[in-house]
């Protein structure tokens, strides 16, 4: 933090850091202190005052101790399909993101020609508004008029075979794929850009001593690609986990968490609970389970971490 | 190393001080707008009424409008509107109550459902104004004031009655050969008709459904056959949705549906809702409330409207429903207030200036039945069937308590998806619904 004597001495007078200047430091951090404890600290201690309330906004709020934590774990079903809905997309969309991620990164890797532009392409649809492009995904699936399954169409009428386009909105079996696709799409690029400053920062003595070994390719991508970047991959599941653990964007436009709430995250059940049924200490409520539960995993992986993540490529930490 | 300690011990300081300004700022936040309404009650001449609605720009104009009509008739009043999307409207409207600042809070506010605010405390009684003014309540259609009711007594009046009718497209009816749906239509002539003015091509998509409407509005084949969702829509004990004309009257939707006669209601809010895919002949009916027809009328569409078919064994029943007009318990200005709201649902003042837009069906059965709606020159020629539709509306669509739009949102409306998908039988499928519903009101302490 400060530095050495001699580095002092030889810089002006008004360069030189004096111990009293730390009262304008935090002065120049107040605003973003009072911002972080008015719009995030405070609000969050609240919350969880908040979740022993039953509380409609309008009318005073009304005590009522743990019994929001209490009808949630025991009676409310809706709240168990929420759950068993939030783990199928993390269990699809994690994994699935992270390997088509890792794909396109390592064949854009290989020196190909334009390689910014394939990047551009497939970093797109991460600078693109979710809404936007959830509005375009429901015309995209829809069974009658949707361009997908107007291809199937064709192809049933062309072939005479009775093949018919799932109704993948309607349906609570393909709603699910549906959204999975949607995030995969929306998100795969920022994946494949992280894992390319990865890549890139393999030092390719590695690759040439592999080949000198007689390494096949696969054989190169799993002993030296992949352990070199497993702390990308680590931070990448990390961090798309607890994305996937909130996800509510592309469910609330695209199948407003239908059909019969095959779509319904634990993200979307807060909001519902508190803006549509207008019980916010139960939302409150969610939103502590669900802390609880990114937290745990979070700890979960960080501990499963020592086993498969290697820390070579930079000699640090 | 001391000046190391040193710098802790004043950093931690520092933060403290730090979190105490902080808080001094958050403090000092609600201090502003209370010394602002201090100013305006010191202010003489004209009293501002704040009016708040949600709306599309184009409704917005219409409002604007309706208070500039009236700031003509009463100089002394200013009409400030607050429009909000109506996405964000709900949330900004609690906000502003849960300030508890009546200087923030509008006068006059539109909202839906009224009871939910009511039982709240945050409305005025009208019971004591309408006395007082003799304002005249039994020119609301049947059952229709009882949506603005709670606790017996009146919280609102609804500008509008949304009651549905049947939409027809005049060229697809002619182009097949079908004749124009009238009174004596039941659902088997509605089943009839829609076999005819189906399409499916030879690969099996369907390219034109007979009639397109959204899945929430199930409640009036239901109601047909006598049926609703719960024992009591005030204060229930149990749901309703077992009884077996709920059975029939569900089997028919699903039925209609399995027969590409209806589109899938999904399908059609992901085709961008029952407007489009009327517009577009992907459909060529639609069920829905007058709030379409200034959309239809401006693009040009041949077509016309009818009552709801009803079955052979049933009646009509409409929704008696419709997003009304209330006064703050908190306004300051409560005299003005009542004088702009009662001025809104008249006749002769907001009333006909709405009925003029073509976007409802008012409210008030004299200014329905009066040339502003009835012969306005503009198409559907038939408005006849609104009047017929509200001379029969009745309350049942909704439940008219706080808990209503959870059960709802979480037992019915998946339950009615799992049905409609087929993923569970008709009967099966209510059954499970009222188990939960059912469970759902023992554990709230239902009836209370």
């Amino acid at each position: 933090m400060t530095a050495s004597t001699s580095s002092q001495s030889s810089l002006p007078r008004w360069r030189r850091y004096r111990p009293d200047q730390q009262s304008e430091a935090y002065l120049f951090l107040l605003p973003s202190f009072a911002g972080f404890l008015i719009f995030v600290a405070i609000p969050v201690v609240a919350s969880l005052a908040l979740s022993l309330f039953e509380w409609s906004l309008l009318s005073p709020p009304e005590f009522v101790g743990f019994k929001n934590y209490t009808q949630l774990l025991s009676s409310d079903l809706v709240f168990r399909k929420v759950l068993f809905n939030t783990f199928y997309f993390i269990v699809t969309i994690v994994p699935l993101q992270l390997a088509f991620g890792l794909l396109l990164a390592v064949a854009l890797n290989q020196g190909l020609r334009g390689l910014e532009v394939y990047r551009l392409i497939y970093f797109m649809p991460v600078v693109t508004t979710i809404v936007a492009a959830a509005l375009v995904f429901q015309w995209f699936f829809n069974r009658d008029f949707g361009i997908l399954a107007a291809a199937i169409w064709e192809l049933s009428a062309e072939t005479g075979l009775p093949i018919r386009p799932p109704d993948w909105l309607n349906d609570p079996d393909w709603a699910k794929p549906a959204v999975v696709i949607l995030t995969l799409w929306k998100n795969t690029g920022f994946t494949m850009v992280i894992y390319l400053a990865a890549l890139q920062g393999v030092p390719a003595e590695l690759y040439d001593a592999a080949k000198v070994d007689g390494a096949s390719a696969w054989q190169r991508f799993r002993s030296v690609t992949f352990p070199m970047v497993s702390p990308t991959t680590f931070f990448l599941m990390v961090i798309q986990m607890i994305g996937a653990f909130q996800l509510f964007s592309e469910a609330f436009v695209m199948t407003q968490g239908g059909p019969a709430n095959a779509t319904l995250t634990i993200v979307y059940y807060i909001y519902q609970m508190a803006f549509e049924f207008q019980r916010m200490g139960r939302g409150a409520a969610v939103a502590w389970v669900l802390f609880i539960f990114i937290f745990i995993f979070t700890l979960v992986q960080t501990r499963l971490q020592r086993r498969w993540v290697h820390y070579e490529a930079g000699g640090e930490s | 190393m001391q000046n190391r300690q040193w710098q802790n011990r004043f950093s931690f300081k520092a933060l403290i001080v730090l979190a105490l300004a902080a808080l001094l700022i958050s403090a000092c936040a609600p201090i502003a707008p209370a010394a602002d309404s201090g100013m305006e009650m010191a202010d003489e001449g004209p009293v501002t009424i704040t009016w708040a609605m949600w709306g599309s720009p184009a409704e917005v104009a219409t409002h604007q409008s309706v208070a500039d009509a009236f700031m003509e008739e009463q100089s002394d009043i200013v009409i400030e509107i607050l429009a909000e999307p109506w996405g964000d409207y709900f949330t900004k409207i609690k906000t502003l109550w849960a300030s508890g600042d009546s200087s923030v809070v509008p006068d006059v506010l539109f909202l839906s459902p009224i009871v939910n605010y009511a039982s709240e405390g945050v409305l005025e009684n009208l019971d004591p104004w309408i006395e007082a003014s003799g304002y005249n309540v039994d020119d609301y259609w049947p059952s229709l004031l009882q949506y603005a009711m709670y606790d017996g007594s009146v919280y609102g009046f609804p500008r509008d009655i949304g009651l549905e009718v049947l939409y027809y497209n005049k060229d697809i009816f002619d182009e097949v050969g079908v004749p124009y749906p009238d009174d004596t239509w039941t659902w088997d002539d509605l089943a009839a008709a829609a076999e005819q003015l189906t399409v499916v091509e030879d690969s099996g998509r369907v390219s034109r459904y007979a009639l397109g409407m959204e899945g929430g509005k199930w409640m009036i084949w239901v109601m047909q056959k006598g049926g609703m969702a719960l024992d009591d829509m005030r204060n229930p004990s149990s749901c309703a949705l077992n009884e077996a004309g709920v059975v029939e009257a569900v089997q028919f939707f699903k039925d209609m549906i399995d027969n590409n006669y209806f589109m899938p209601p999904a399908n059609m809010s992901q085709a961008g809702g029952d407007a489009a895919v009327f517009q577009s002949g992907q459909v060529a009916m639609i069920i829905q409330n007058a709030s379409r027809v200034s959309a239809f009328n401006a693009a040009g569409m041949n077509y016309d409207v009818s009552v709801i078919p009803i079955p052979a064994d049933g009646h009509r029943a409409s929704a008696a429903g419709g997003a009304a007009w209330v006064m703050s318990a908190l306004s300051d200005n409560k005299e003005e207030a009542w004088t702009f709201l009662s001025w809104l649902q008249s006749t002769n003042g907001g009333q006909r200036i709405y009925t003029a837009s073509g976007e409802i069906l008012p409210a008030l059965q004299s200014t329905a039945k009066s040339d502003a709606f009835l012969n306005s020159g503009q198409p559907p020629s038939n408005r006849q069937a609104f009047i017929t539709e509200g001379e029969n509306a009745r309350m049942g669509r909704i439940g008219y308590f706080v808990e209503w739009s959870q059960i709802g949102g979480s037992f019915i409306n998946p339950g009615r998806d799992q049905i409609l998908i087929g993923e569970v039988g008709v009967e099966e499928g209510l059954n499970s619904i009222c188990e939960q519903v059912d469970a759902f009101l023992e554990e709230n302490g239902f009836p209370k």
